[in-house]
């Protein structure tokens, strides 16, 4: 059984139709980057996964729970299914330690002691160790990064998702932020990343998707997929990136 | 007979004044109870409690406070058949008045704080009310502090008010004294020193309260 599946997921906004029939399998242990256009369905498609989103047909299973199902319980989804965001969105008026404690302590009640070793071997894993006082506003945007990349780890899921979160970076601190993600990718861990950090998705996927008018429009090894495109959109696609 | 106005006017005004104070106690005090409710009921994620809430804020905010009073302490008797004290009354009437403007002043700075702070939290497995008390409240507490306060101060000067249903307050007081003495000038100017008295401490205090607040995140 895969660990993620999508049968003939739907996703409208209104009127507008964000994912038309997206059918996907993810197997534990899989690096799935997606690329596309902006607008394309590939936030949304993340999104859905851990139930962030409704979706209005098809269905999604993760390890043969079904997302979509309204008698599903959320909470126990996303304690295995963690998601970082563009914005970073860690708490202003936490310190970091509680940043990535909170949600072990709040849903898993997790005692001092312990919730202060997970924190630091999360920001170990990081490399953030000498932060673990410190307060969002007293980072740099990657450092906060990473500690959302720790925070979300510190839940142990089985899946991580990743919400194009270089993109709110200037270059210099993309490059800390790509390292810590494929120190996680070398652990074993799961993943899939909405990127458009090519280069990267290169290296370190092992399936890369591209995504177009809400559909998977071509997908494969990563290199198969960026040397030779099948399909003129994503031919375009590449040659506007890469140039 | 009019008699002079003398220092132990003065002393009874002060002791009028305790009602405003004890008056704006359980006004402040119902009124939050009330107005957490609300507050959370209208961000709520189930629409049927955003819609009652929203329901009973713009009835009462539609409504003065004067006719809560004589709703309570008036209409109860003739409607409900049961006589309540006018302690009872206006227990009802201000946190009822109270509860609907401080619902909406909160509900404000809790939809304040970034929609992407609530989905952190969910995306971290936390519940709604999980994600309310640890992650939005204590951030929306530092932009409630002026506004709740500002509210307060409405609410000392609203509680003569409460003089039309037998409340002698600092108000009422005041009127009785004038009656008696014919000072009506020297009367409100003492009357309006002992609510400036009451008032300015509180927003002193809330500028204080927002200084640490903001150094404590």
């Amino acid at each position: 059984m895969s660990l993620v599946e999508l049968d003939g997921v739907v996703k409208r906004f209104g009127d507008l139709t964000v994912l038309d029939r997206v059918d996907l399998r993810i197997e534990p242990r899989e690096i799935i980057a997606v690329i596309g256009r902006s607008g394309s369905g590939k936030s949304t498609m993340l999104r859905c996964i851990n139930g962030l989103e409704p979706i209005q047909e098809g269905r999604i299973l993760f390890d043969g729970i079904t997302v979509n199902d309204p008698i599903t319980d959320l909470r126990k989804l996303r304690q295995r299914v963690g998601i970082v965001f563009q914005s970073y969105n860690l708490f202003p008026h936490l310190s970091v330690e509680r940043n990535i404690t909170l949600a072990p302590r709040v849903v898993k009640g997790m005692k001092d002691d312990a919730a202060r070793r997970l924190a630091e071997s999360a920001l170990a894993r990081v490399g953030l160790a000498d932060k673990i006082d410190a307060y969002p506003d007293e980072l740099s945007g990657g450092q906060q990064q990473r500690v959302a990349i720790a925070r979300s780890l510190a839940m142990q899921p089985q899946l991580m998702l990743f919400d194009e979160i270089t993109s709110a970076l200037d270059p210099e601190l993309t490059g800390e932020v790509l390292k810590v993600l494929e120190q996680v990718a070398r652990e074993g861990m799961t993943m899939m990343l909405v990127t458009h950090e090519i280069g990267f998705a290169r290296r370190v996927a092992t399936r890369l998707i591209f995504m177009h008018q809400g559909r998977i429009w071509e997908q494969g090894r990563a290199n198969e997929v960026l040397e030779s495109p099948r399909t003129p959109e994503l031919a375009t696609f590449l040659e506007a990136v890469l140039h | 007979m009019i008699r002079e106005f003398n220092l132990i006017d003065v002393y009874y005004l002060l002791l009028a004044a305790r009602w405003t104070l004890a008056l704006t106690g359980i006004a402040f005090l119902g009124g939050g109870l009330v107005g957490m409710i609300v507050a959370v009921m209208r961000v709520s994620p189930f629409a049927p409690l955003r819609l009652a809430s929203t329901l009973f804020v713009n009835v009462v905010q539609g409504i003065p406070l004067l006719a809560w009073l004589f709703v309570f302490f008036f209409g109860l008797p003739i409607l409900a058949g049961v006589r309540i004290s006018p302690w009872t009354a206006a227990i009802a009437a201000y946190a009822i008045y109270a509860g609907a403007f401080l619902g909406e002043i909160w509900r404000g700075c809790l939809q304040a704080i970034p929609r992407q702070q609530w989905e952190a939290g969910a995306a971290l497995a936390l519940s709604f009310g999980e994600q309310l008390y640890y992650i939005i409240v204590p951030q929306a507490i530092r932009i409630a502090v002026p506004p709740t306060v500002g509210f307060l101060v409405q609410l000392i000067k609203n509680t003569s008010l409460a003089a039309v249903i037998g409340f002698v307050e600092l108000t009422r007081e005041g009127q009785l004294t004038n009656a008696a003495t014919y000072q009506p000038f020297t009367v409100y100017i003492v009357v309006a020193a002992i609510y400036f008295a009451m008032c300015f401490p509180l927003t002193q205090w809330s500028r204080r309260l927002e200084r640490t607040l903001r150094v404590a995140r």
